[in-house]
């Protein structure tokens, strides 16, 4: 009896001091100099990837404020986490991009807990600008072969990262704008990589997805790359050149990532957080690794800037939701 | 690629890469022998490290995590009957009964020496038919992957111990389990009932947590303390594996490691696949398939031959075509890419040494994780001579703090916990567990898999016999069901003969 009750002791304070301990990591005095990024997308993502560089950068330009990036997939789950568990000026940092703000919440505003007021925008992290890929044997290269191929009626399929993504709407306004929603088949995949990879299989006509993610199939050759979802032409890259939507009239966003303090956080101290954020991504070394390895954009924005970016997506959200969502 | 290997081997053999594939060799195996802590939470705990070196240290030191983690599930799953990762479950099958028998460290020995072949087997099957084999892998299309996650429901067969129907009854609920959280095709929510974290889905790690460990300290608080105290007087545990258990053993080790390197080359697929595929091929093929879950060396040696052999097949996609062979791995490529390195074909040519030093690497990886595995097998081995009053309450804190840091957030340890009182009533009903584990796996594959088919297809079901690999998959099936039903009329009439028997007695 002796045993099973210093058993049972002994399990219930260890349980109770590490979970304990668990349980405060999260939260800060405000004074630390440590700032913990949050990415609520897959560790192997690109926002991941380009947090953790901008945090090994962080103290080569501030005494004052280290940046820890961490990547806890989730989605809105996470985000939602993050506003429960954090105050004005504590030393958090959350991303959140136009998903979340633009199409979760008109698609499905009961899985946010939070709205743009929970967040201070400090920068955004990038721009990316996503491309439509062709299946080689179509031999559809312009926005043109394009127009001409969607003229003939037949059914598009097109591969897209989620069901309700970026991916999709994109497609979705792309076709719907040449009047073949009704024959266009969104395919859904668990991630971006393998709808790019689905369209070089053949299982689709077409995808969706960063430029990074169909660079090595494009190398390929089982790919062409049609057109790029943005105002103007692609004009660094291995997809230099490639038209942009816009140029045709067809509606188009970037993927962007915006970094976001907790609402209520001191002016000064979201000044000094955008001014360590500008200085990385003014960095030499950090410009062309974006460029050259990641294919995306240094895109410095104002709030101005991310209002009109949000409210775009969202016009484009509520004029497509149909064809997307059904 | 001969012009490579020189200056590749010059860049490998640093001070500086022996040091980082041992810390990452150690750090691999700790971690991963610890329930709940998965190789995949390691490799994202110690990235950052790697951001500040370059390519190769950096990749040879989450590398050694990775393939060191392949092994280190499996020593929890020998000592306490909780794999510390899901892909050692198969391994615990036969891994702990061997235990039991006071054959801890032939049982840990063996794991170790399955997990080295398995993981140099795959590495070779890396350095000289990469390319080539990635382009085979990358033809499987959806209905391909449907096909193999069918042949892996085939297993549960294998898995329900004496009766089928209470081992599909278990898999239904494992199956049924899985729909939890966001429908993968449509992103509506299903069995979420208004709880936000829910519609994420559930982890598996977690779930494992609940299944296996939790249960076994529910079970153990219903004995009482002698008859959980293993009586190691009488046990003379030298770890010694006879020349009859070697030869056993080199069949399913070769053919575990060959299913190991098919099922990693496929993206979306892993070790906990492929382990299944390999027990279940290593059972129907033994000669002594009643040996299976009651300490079969065959068993541990397949299942852990096969978890490693993954380990370097699923680099094969990832080096060659720039696609992650599957999570942890994806992880890796972050590695690869903050040093300006964008994988795929056009890598060999342009940094041709820098990539076959990784491949050598991975050999080195595995040698590295041979020879610590050889010193911390006996230390493991003590484990299970820790009174179980004191290593009871240390199983339920690694635990709970396990399914804690998955996501950070205290829903996971409630998750586990349900689990845990949800395994002790399956328990009660006789019910085995490892049957949901496989519908947990295999579940949501199975069903986007499916329905994706079915859209691309506009719902003509011959997409499933369209292509060879399809067809391939279909013989395999009808040959796994063959021997489960061969196997099932052999034991009906060795039931029969033996009542004949008794009665004539």
């Amino acid at each position: 009896m002796k045993k099973r009750l210093l058993s049972l002791s002994l399990a219930m304070i260890m349980t109770v001091v590490l979970l304990a301990s668990c349980g405060d990591s999260g939260s800060g005095s405000g004074k630390s100099a440590s700032w913990k990024v949050t990415c609520p997308w897959a560790p192997s993502g690109v926002a991941a990837m380009v947090s953790q560089k901008a945090a090994a950068k962080s103290t080569q330009y501030s005494d004052t404020i280290t940046l820890v990036a961490e990547a806890i997939a989730g989605d809105a789950a996470t985000v939602n986490t993050w506003v429960m568990d954090t105050e004005a000026n504590d030393p958090e940092l959350v991303f959140v991009g136009e998903g979340l703000l633009s199409i979760t919440s008109i698609i499905d505003p009961s899985k946010l807990q939070f709205s743009e007021d929970d967040f201070v925008f400090v920068e955004n992290l990038y721009s990316s600008i996503f491309v439509l890929s062709a299946e080689a044997s179509l031999n559809i290269k312009t926005i043109a072969d394009l127009e001409a191929y969607v003229a003939q009626g037949q059914e598009i399929s097109v591969a897209v990262n989620g069901a309700v993504g970026s991916e999709a709407f994109l497609a979705a306004s792309l076709f719907g704008k040449m009047g073949a929603g009704d024959n266009l088949k969104l395919v859904a995949y668990q991630s971006a990589a393998e709808a790019a990879q689905a369209v070089a299989k053949g299982e689709t006509q077409f995808a969706v997805s960063h430029q990074s993610q169909i660079q090595e199939t494009y190398q390929q050759g089982s790919v062409s790359v049609v057109c790029a979802f943005d105002e103007k032409a692609i004009e660094n890259g291995p997809f230099a050149g490639v038209e942009g939507v816009g140029q045709y009239g067809y509606p188009y966003f970037r993927n962007r990532c915006f970094i976001m303090a907790r609402a209520g956080t001191d002016e000064e101290t979201v000044a000094e957080l955008k001014e360590l954020y500008d200085n990385i991504l003014a960095d030499e070394e950090v410009v062309t690794w974006l460029q050259d390895t990641m294919l995306l954009e240094v895109d410095t924005m104002s709030q101005e800037d991310v209002d009109a970016h949000l409210e775009n997506v969202k016009n484009i959200v509520n004029e497509y939701k149909d064809i997307v969502a059904g | 690629m001969l012009q490579y290997i020189l200056p590749a081997t010059g860049l490998l053999f640093t001070l500086e890469n022996i040091l980082w594939i041992n810390i990452g060799v150690f750090v691999g195996s700790v971690f991963a022998a610890i329930p709940g802590l998965s190789v995949i939470l390691c490799v994202i705990l110690f990235l950052p490290v790697t951001y500040t070196m370059t390519a190769i240290p950096g990749m040879m030191f989450l590398l050694g995590i990775y393939c060191a983690g392949g092994y280190g599930g499996s020593v929890s799953a020998i000592l306490i009957n909780t794999p510390g990762t899901p892909h050692a479950a198969a391994t615990m099958l036969d891994g702990h009964p061997l235990s039991r028998q006071g054959r801890t460290k032939a049982a840990l020995k063996i794991a170790l020496y399955a997990s080295t072949f398995g993981g140099i087997f795959s590495a070779l099957m890396l350095l000289f038919l990469g390319p080539q084999v990635a382009k085979v892998a990358a033809q499987l299309g959806t209905a391909e992957y449907f096909m193999v996650c069918v042949f892996g429901l085939t297993i549960i067969a294998g898995v329900s111990g004496k009766s089928i129907i209470r081992g599909l009854v278990s898999a239904c609920l494992g199956l049924l389990i899985s729909c939890i959280g966001t429908d993968p095709m449509t992103s509506y929510d299903r069995f979420t009932f208004g709880i936000p974290r829910l519609y994420l889905g559930l982890d598996l790690a977690v779930c494992l947590i609940g299944l296996f460990a939790l249960v076994e300290i529910l079970a153990k608080a219903e004995k009482s303390l002698g008859e959980l105290h293993l009586d190691t007087t009488k046990i003379k545990d030298d770890g010694k594996i006879t020349r009859q258990e070697y030869k056993r053993m080199a069949r399913p080790v070769l053919m575990s490691s060959i299913i190991g390197v098919l099922v990693g080359i496929i993206p979306g697929t892993g070790a906990s696949e492929a382990s299944w595929f390999s027990y279940n091929t290593a059972k129907n093929l033994s000669k002594h398939p009643e040996e299976f879950g009651n300490g079969s060396v065959e068993g541990i040696a397949a299942a852990e031959s096969a978890n490693n052999a993954v380990t370097g097949a699923t680099l094969i996609p990832l080096l060659t075509l720039g696609i992650p062979g599957d999570g942890t791995v994806a992880i890796m490529l972050s590695a690869l890419m903050i040093n300006g390195l964008n994988p795929g074909l056009s890598l060999f040519t342009t940094d041709g040494d820098i990539m076959y030093a990784i491949m050598l690497g991975l050999i080195l990886v595995n040698l590295f994780m041979f020879i610590q595995g050889k010193f911390l097998t006996t230390l493991f081995a003590k484990v299970v001579s820790i009174p179980q009053e004191i290593l009871t309450p240390i199983i339920v804190i690694f635990c709970f703090a396990g399914a804690y840091s998955v996501n950070e957030n205290y829903f996971d340890v409630a998750v586990a916990l349900v689990f845990g009182a949800l395994a002790w009533i399956l328990r009660k009903l006789e019910l085995p567990p490892v049957p949901i584990l496989l519908g947990l796996v295999l579940g949501r594959m199975t069903e986007t898999n499916f329905r994706r088919a079915l859209l691309i297809s506009n719902g003509d079901p011959s997409i499933f016999l369209q292509s060879i690999y399809c067809k391939i998959f279909l013989a395999l099936i009808i040959i796994a069901v063959a021997a489960i039903i061969r196997g099932k009329l052999k034991e009906q009439k060795a039931a029969k003969a033996a009542a004949v028997q008794k009665e004539s007695n």
